[in-house]
Formats: structure tokens, sequence, C-alpha cells
């Protein structure tokens, strides 16, 4: 706003005044002088907002709750009792849960590392280049694929007798005649591989959006004073795209504990769990072994952890904000 | 120091990474758009045609995979042999029926919520988006036990309830940023004009119309591509197309060109309609925290 020491007093006040009338709906000018309409009450919004905050509590809270009692119970079909957090003190001796945590840890970060590093790269190609639009549009194609369709046309490109992309692997020398989902060491990157193929356009879309906002002025001025092209993107371009660039790996993060459809049609977990990372152990548990207190109890320190990087997420979101009207 | 005019770039480094970069490029799109085209191309082959590749190291025979002659005959099975047609009905209502919901109720919170302040604002709207980032495995026990109880598992109205309960917080979160936009003076300057609340809410509506025809899309797009919901939620009276595809894969005789028709059907709907709504993608697949 105007700093000014000697504005005009009058153009002062004015600007004051429609700054209120935009900004809050409570201090409505018109309806105070003129009466015309009521004054805008809170029950009205209230009542609006009601049947979408009443549905989303009886889907989401009620569930919430129920998870919680039947974390502390042993459920049985028909009868359930209470068990002295027993669900939750046997998985400190459960090793597949803590396995499925290591696996979790290194599948996301393997992926990120990955993602980060060609969708960043892709992004730097792309932007400005004469066929950005085109190209950015062909590579969004995977991101529509539903993940279950992802992995079974995966599935079939790793088969071991006729897939396409098996035989590239045996060619090339890289992999031998077992295919690379038969493989406990190879396993995991065969997952990983198709995460990485569904999901870098979207951290290139993401850099994207980035990479216009960083300040051109700033770039010229490095320019002016002799910096590189490289030295350019690490002392400008790199910092500016920083915040976005977290937004992306907190994104990706928490869908890898969200979505585990195409593990599931690649691997399942298998083979000898060397892929059971924690969601597809806690589906196993759930419906396989249906050992329904002990999946209630993993479910709910997996929400624990998802809340509080949604925490976490929520302020970045909210430091970004200022940033996007600048 | 000599001042330059013009500040040249062209070294041979940078040539060089112009030139890697393009090949990058290349080999990148031709491994996104592989799997797809070998997903359509495959659904026209018959079997035996499907599973015939060059020996190991054998590149020169590499043209074997379009050695076919093109057939329809697993389209054809989908809709005749196989109860496909339900399928993809039972798609289209609960992803659309989710996503109407959503947006509806959807809209009309996010309106109240961008014009209103409260004490425990902050609150309920961090509470709303983390039951959008809430890991679907974790409450689908639970949330399996409460439809069975109200005998809603394996219908189309619990499946569209399921979806919504992360498309609906995705819509408030979305749209609210939306209206935020829109200032309030407009309300006013209708309700100076004599018009209601209500009205005037309509006449705002023409301004973020485009946005939440966007969202509604987006809503179906995620409501669609989803598995685990429609698994065990939907399981006996609802199956989708994800489940039906899946379930196409047997331990023996796995009839490929079939799957790859039920998975192309299923992806180019999507393809097409992310296509029309590409200009809200980025926005949408981040939660409104990166616009384009």
């Amino acid at each position: 706003m105007t700093k000014d020491k000697t504005p005009s007093i009058d153009l002062f006040r004015v600007r004051q005044i429609l700054d209120n009338v935009e900004s809050k709906p409570r201090s409505s000018v018109s309806s105070e002088g003129l009466k015309l309409n009521p004054l805008p009450s809170k029950a009205y919004y209230y009542w609006l907002m009601a049947p979408a905050i009443a549905l989303l509590a009886a889907i989401t809270i009620y569930p919430f709750i129920q998870m919680v009692i039947m974390s502390l119970q042993d459920v049985q079909i028909g009868s359930s009792t209470w068990n002295n957090f027993a669900n939750f003190t046997k998985l400190w001796g459960d090793k597949k849960f803590w396995a499925g945590w290591k696996l979790l840890a290194y599948y996301s970060f393997w992926c990120l590392l990955l993602q980060i590093t060609i969708g960043v790269f892709l992004a730097i190609i792309l932007n400005n280049s004469r066929w950005e639009k085109v190209l950015v549009t062909t590579l969004l194609m995977p991101m529509m694929m539903a993940p279950v369709i992802a992995g079974m046309v995966w599935y079939f490109l790793y088969n071991g007798t006729f897939g396409w992309y098996h035989w590239l692997f045996q060619s090339l020398g890289i992999l031998g005649v077992k295919s690379i989902l038969a493989d406990v060491k190879t396993a995991m990157w065969g997952i990983i591989i198709v995460d990485t193929w569904q999901w870098t356009p979207l951290i290139t879309i993401i850099t994207l959006a980035g990479l216009k906002r960083v300040p051109r002025d700033q770039l010229e001025a490095n320019m002016v004073d002799g910096a590189s092209p490289l030295r350019n993107f690490t002392s400008v371009t790199l910092p500016n795209l920083y915040p976005v660039l977290l937004i992306a790996i907190m994104l990706r993060f928490m869908d890898n504990f969200r979505f585990i459809d195409s593990a599931m049609v690649l691997t399942a977990g298998g083979p000898a769990d060397s892929t059971k990372i924690l969601p597809i152990y806690l589906f196993d548990v759930s419906f396989r072994f249906t050992a329904l207190g002990r999946a209630a109890a993993i479910g709910f320190i997996m929400l624990i952890v998802t809340i509080i990087l949604g925490k976490a997420l929520v302020r970045i979101f909210d430091r970004q904000q200022p940033a996007a009207h600048q | 120091m000599a001042s330059r005019d013009v500040v040249n770039y062209d070294t041979p480094l940078t040539k060089a990474f112009n030139w890697f970069s393009g090949i990058f490029l290349a080999f990148y799109l031709v491994w996104t758009i592989l799997p797809i085209f070998v997903m359509i191309v495959s659904s026209f082959k018959n079997l035996l045609e499907a599973f015939k590749l060059p020996a190991v190291g054998d590149w020169a025979n590499i043209g074997v995979f379009f050695d076919f002659s093109p057939t329809f005959q697993h389209y054809i099975n989908l809709f005749t042999q196989q109860p496909f047609g339900t399928y993809l009905f039972n798609s289209i209502v609960a992803a659309g029926g989710s996503a109407i919901v959503s947006v509806v109720l959807g809209s009309m919170a996010a309106y109240s919520l961008s014009r209103v302040d409260f004490k425990l604002k902050n609150d309920v709207f961090f509470w709303i988006i983390s039951t959008r980032m809430a890991p679907v495995i974790a409450v689908l026990v639970p949330l399996f036990f409460i439809f069975r109880s109200l005998d809603l598992v394996g219908s189309l109205l619990g499946l569209i309830l399921a979806y919504t309960t992360f498309n609906l917080p995705f819509a408030i979160w979305i749209l609210k940023g939306f209206f935020d936009n829109v200032p309030y003076a407009i309300e006013e300057a209708q309700m100076v004009d004599g018009a209601s609340r209500p009205q005037a809410l309509l006449a705002i509506l023409p301004l973020v119309a485009p946005g939440i025809g966007a969202f509604v899309v987006l809503c179906i797009l995620f409501a669609w591509n989803d598995f685990l919901f429609a698994a065990i939620i939907g399981s006996g009276g609802a199956k989708t197309l994800p489940v039906a595809t899946k379930e196409l894969v047997q331990p023996q005789n796995i009839q490929w060109g079939t799957i790859m028709a039920a998975g192309t059907i299923t992806t180019l709907p999507m393809m097409l309609l992310g296509l029309v709504i590409r200009k809200y993608l980025v926005t949408g697949l981040t939660m409104g925290a990166v616009k384009e």
C-alpha cells in the first residue's frame, strides 16, 4: 500500500473503504446504509456447508472411530473382545511390519530419486522449446491410465516368455532367463520402473509450472554478471524451484502410501516378500489373513503418519500461496 | 574487462548438452508411449500373434511385432461373451455419480467456507484435506464393515459413497480456491439490485463454471481409475472396468488379447478427458498448490 508520508488524504480513505468492501464480507457497506438486504448472517453459510460436512463426517469420522475401536479389539466375526493393546504391542515383534516400512522407504527413495531427476531434467529441456505443448501432452498420457491397467500392461511386457521388455533386457544382457519380477533381487526394480514410467510426467509438469515462475530479472542480472548457464541454473533457477519440488516430493511420497494398485498386479508382494511394502502387507493382513484387529492397528499407525506428513504439506502450501501471487 | 553486447552461449559444451537432451527426449518419448502402443496393438492380435517374439539378441527380426492380421474379435468377445457392457455402465454411473455429488455439495461448502470466518475454520479445513490424503487401504476395513451393515457392499450407491470419501474433500479444497478469487463486491452489487442471497450465488456461478466443469471431469478420472474401493466395496454387484479387467487375469491360459482390449476400453476415454481438461491438470493433481 502507499507508504507515502503526504498522500492526498481523501484518496487514501477511499482506498481503505474499497479494500474493506472487497475483503471482508461482514462489513457490507450497502446493506448497512440502505437496509435493502438482510445482513449476511453466518447461519446461511453454515446451512450451505452442512450437507457436505455431514456427509464427509459420516463417511470419514465414523469409520475412523470404528477403526480405533477395532484396533483395540480381538476382532472375530460375531463377537469381539478387548485385548489390552495387544494388536499394537504385537506389532513390535512383527518382522514383516518393520520390513514393510523398510521396503516402503527403499521403494519411495528410488522412485522419488528417479522421478525427480528425470522429471526436472525433462522440464528443463521442454521449457520454452518449440513443441512444448504437444510434447507435454504426450508425456501426460501414462498418468491418465488406471494404475491397475498400467500394472497389467507392464506385467505383459515383463513376461519371461513373451514379454517385449524382457526380450529387450535379455538382448542387452541386463537380465538372464528369469523375468525381472520373478527374481528376489530385481522384483523391486520392476515395480519402481513402472511407478517411474507413470508418474515422472507429474514431476515434469509441476517443475514446468515452477520454471515459468522463476523471475526473469534475476536470471538476466546473473547473466549480465557473466554467469554460465549452469551457474544460472544452480544459483537462480534451483533455489526458486525448491518450494515447488518440495510439494512434488511430498505428494508423490504420500501417493506411494496410497496407491498399491500396480504393485498388487505386478508382484502382490512376492517373490519371497521382497516387494511387500507396508500397504501391500496391510492388504494381506486385512484380506488374506483377515486379522482385522491387527489390520486396524496398522491402518491407524499409517493414518497417523499420513496426517503428520499432511500437516507438513499444508504448511508448505500456505507458504507457497503468497509467492504464487507475486 | 571487455564488455560484450550479446551474451553468446553457443559454446561446444552447450551444443553437446543440446544434442544430449534431444536424444534423451527422443528416448523418453518412445519409452512413455511404447507400453500404451503395445497395449492397443496387442488388443488387435490373436493369441498366437501376441506371443510371437524374435530370438534373444535377434535385433533384425524386431519387425515381427507388426506381423499380424488385425482382428476385432477381442472387443466383440468382451461385449458378447462377457458382460462388459454392464461393467462399462457401472463405471460410468459410479464415477459420474460421485463426481456430481462431490461437486454439487463441494461447491456449496467451498463457497461458504470462502465467505465466512469462524474460530475452528483452519481445523475444519485440515480435517477436510486430510481425509483426501488418507491411504485408502488403511480405512478400507472399517469402511467395509460399516457398508456391510448398511447393506451397501456390492451396490452402485455404496461405490458412489466410497468414491465420495476422496472426491468430496478434493472438490471442496480446490473449489474454495476458485471462489476466493471472486470478489464479494459482485454479490453485494447483485443484492443492492434486489437479488436474494441464493440469487447472488447463482449470479457468480458463471465466473467459476469453467473451473467447476474441469473438476467434475477430474473427479470422474479419479473414481474411474480406482481399483481398491471397487474391488472390495463394489465386489459382487457393482464391478467396474478396472476390476473386471483384473479378473480376466487367470492363473492359466491368460487371454492377453482380451485383457489388452479391456485395458484399451478403460484407458482411452480417460486419456481423451485428460486432454480436454489439460489446462487444469496441474492444479488438480497438486491439489491447488501449483498453478500453471
